[in-house]
């Protein structure tokens, strides 16, 4: 099957063995996040120390843009503060968005770039990010339709 | 000739009548378009199309208020839809087809015009598992307004609603039940007539909802002996913005007007405004006429091919389809009802329905994926999504191997 651009190798590889997937026992800070457009949950646990994320784990029942998305931001928030996740999302945002095509900062998650091509798919990149977002504040639940 | 070829409907020249539909011979991804997505819209043919530009082209006029030429042609080209209409689903009277813009519009307008003056605190509102948010959500605000209760007869595993659960909610606390004729989902067809027999003997008005049924089956709403019966008019091949209320002459007679305005008025004076009777009552505002006498050509070509044909090869493709999913590892079918119409939902163990949904895309085939604006029987199943295949008279038995091919490569890919 010729798969579009979305479904890179290195997307289906975090869906098909996601890192980071599971409950974190020892979390300081934890959300509930849902795609109501879709019935997506996913949920993240993090700890922190010194205003930064030291680890994350996510789990829940989502398709494979919203998981592959969560497995690689779990990843790349290690060692960034709340404000430097928000400035993340913004240039995430950007990307599915088509404003730009990549963002050094982004690694694997500039396949997601596709989903300028696929405005639906959209809020299922945004749920891991939001749900992060929440966490961070101390909210904890989230959802891609506005404010909860 | 033997009689027996007279007796039997000719089959449908599927080949032939695609080539009616331009839109279909569109590639999408650079693969052949395989359009699955009918229960959402249908595709248009070309007497449908035509007959909206005819009428900007040639006619174009608003109705009923001009005297001269074009005024009167717009008036007869839009009016005569409403006679096609009537005939189609069997109506007793022109009278009693009120257009709207769909049947969600439709809905409302029993809502607001019949039921919410009747409603008292403490009454209910019949609906079943399977209905559409467009049979719920009106009802429940009308239910908040007037301290109302919604009532839900519940469904089996194979997606039938049960008869006698129905039946025995119709209790005299109910002030109106509403029911789809073809369930969105999962293609179950209600045995509507047996309803709203039980329905009449308590005198409990009922209120079908035809969206699907039209495109697919039949309808004659006197055989039906309900009291309320909405269609959309972009679902059986006609425009969109189209759609029409049903009701029998003696109850539209006694629902007030619903939106005021031009149109649906005898005489306007300050100290008191008389209504036109029904329909008209009704249709406040310069309505869609383009896209009814667009609907009026649709119902013309619907006629043209002939229902029983379109049920016959429906039902063979339904079968070929059913028995080809069934195939496939991991998938489940949800909705087997007995009698049912060509509708498939469905999920592959592993396969998230939007991944599905935009991979089948990448191979030129549209289905639909997420909840088909019915929460409430997705919670039934316990799913967040389904896909959803559903189809219509153009679609061939070499879609549905192109589609199951597909499916399979998904499963390869994210199974």
């Amino acid at each position: 099957m010729t798969t579009p651009g979305l479904y890179t190798q290195a997307v289906l590889d975090h869906y098909r063995a996601p890192r980071n997937f599971g409950a974190l026992a020892a979390h300081t800070h934890a959300a509930d996040g849902v795609n109501p457009l879709c019935g997506d949950t996913l949920r993240m646990e993090l700890r922190c120390e010194d205003g930064c994320v030291v680890e994350m784990r996510f789990s829940g029942e989502a398709c494979a843009i919203a998981k592959a998305t969560a497995s690689m931001l779990s990843e790349l928030a290690v060692d960034r503060s709340a404000g430097e996740l928000a400035a993340l999302e913004q240039v995430f945002i950007s990307l599915v968005g088509g404003q730009i095509f990549s963002h050094d900062q982004l690694g694997g998650l500039n396949a997601m770039r596709e989903l300028a091509n696929h405005p639906v798919r959209q809020k299922c990149a945004l749920l891991p990010f939001a749900t992060l977002r929440a966490a961070l504040a101390g909210v904890t639940s989230a959802t891609t339709e506005g404010s909860k | 000739m033997n009689a027996r070829v007279e007796e039997a409907p000719a089959p449908l020249d599927v080949a032939r009548l695609r080539a009616d539909f331009p839109l279909l011979a569109r590639r999408v991804h650079d693969k052949p378009l395989i359009y699955f997505d009918n229960a959402n819209t249908s595709q248009k043919p070309l007497a449908v199309i035509q007959a909206v530009d005819r009428f900007y082209r040639e006619t174009n006029a608003n109705v009923s208020r001009a005297v001269h030429t074009l005024g009167e042609e717009a008036t007869s080209a839009y009016e005569a839809t409403r006679d096609k209409l009537a005939r189609f689903i069997n109506a007793p009277s022109r009278e009693e087809i009120v257009f709207t813009s769909g049947t969600t519009q439709a809905i409302n307008l029993v809502a607001y015009s019949y039921l919410l003056p009747r409603l008292q605190p403490g009454d209910e509102i019949l609906v079943t598992t399977m209905e559409h948010h467009a049979n719920i959500v009106p009802w429940q605000l009308l239910g908040d307004r007037a301290g109302a209760k919604i009532k839900v007869a519940p469904i089996t595993e194979s997606g039938e609603l049960m008869v006698d659960r129905f039946i025995d909610l119709l209790t005299p606390s109910v002030k109106l039940a509403a029911v789809v004729h073809v369930s969105n989902v999962l293609g179950t067809i209600n045995p509507v007539a047996e309803l709203a027999r039980a329905a009449r003997k308590r005198g409990i008005p009922l209120l079908v909802d035809g969206s699907q049924a039209l495109p697919h089956m039949p309808v004659d709403v006197r055989a039906i002996g309900c009291d309320f019966y909405t269609l959309t008019g972009h679902k059986m091949f006609g425009p969109t913005g189209t759609g029409a209320l049903w009701a029998r002459k003696e109850i539209l007679r006694d629902m007030p007007p619903f939106f005021g305005g031009g149109e649906m008025i005898r005489e306007v004076r300050f100290d008191g405004t008389t209504y036109a009777d029904p329909p008209h009552r009704f249709e406040a505002g310069t309505p869609n006429i383009a896209g009814f006498v667009g609907l009026g050509a649709a119902i013309d070509y619907i006629e043209g091919i002939g229902r029983e044909r379109i049920v016959a090869w429906e039902r063979e493709l339904l079968a070929y389809a059913t028995a080809a999913l069934e195939s496939v590892p991991g998938l489940r079918i949800f909705g087997t009802a007995k009698n049912k119409a060509a509708v498939i939902s469905f999920l592959i163990e592993g396969v998230h329905a939007h991944d599905l949904a935009t991979l089948l895309d990448h191979e030129g085939i549209a289905v639909r994926s997420g909840h088909h604006c019915a929460h409430p029987l997705m919670q039934f199943f316990g799913v967040p999504a389904t896909a959803r295949a559903s189809l219509a008279f153009y679609n061939t038995r070499d879609e549905v191997d192109r589609f199951v091919a597909a499916i399979g490569r998904v499963r390869k890919l994210l199974g």
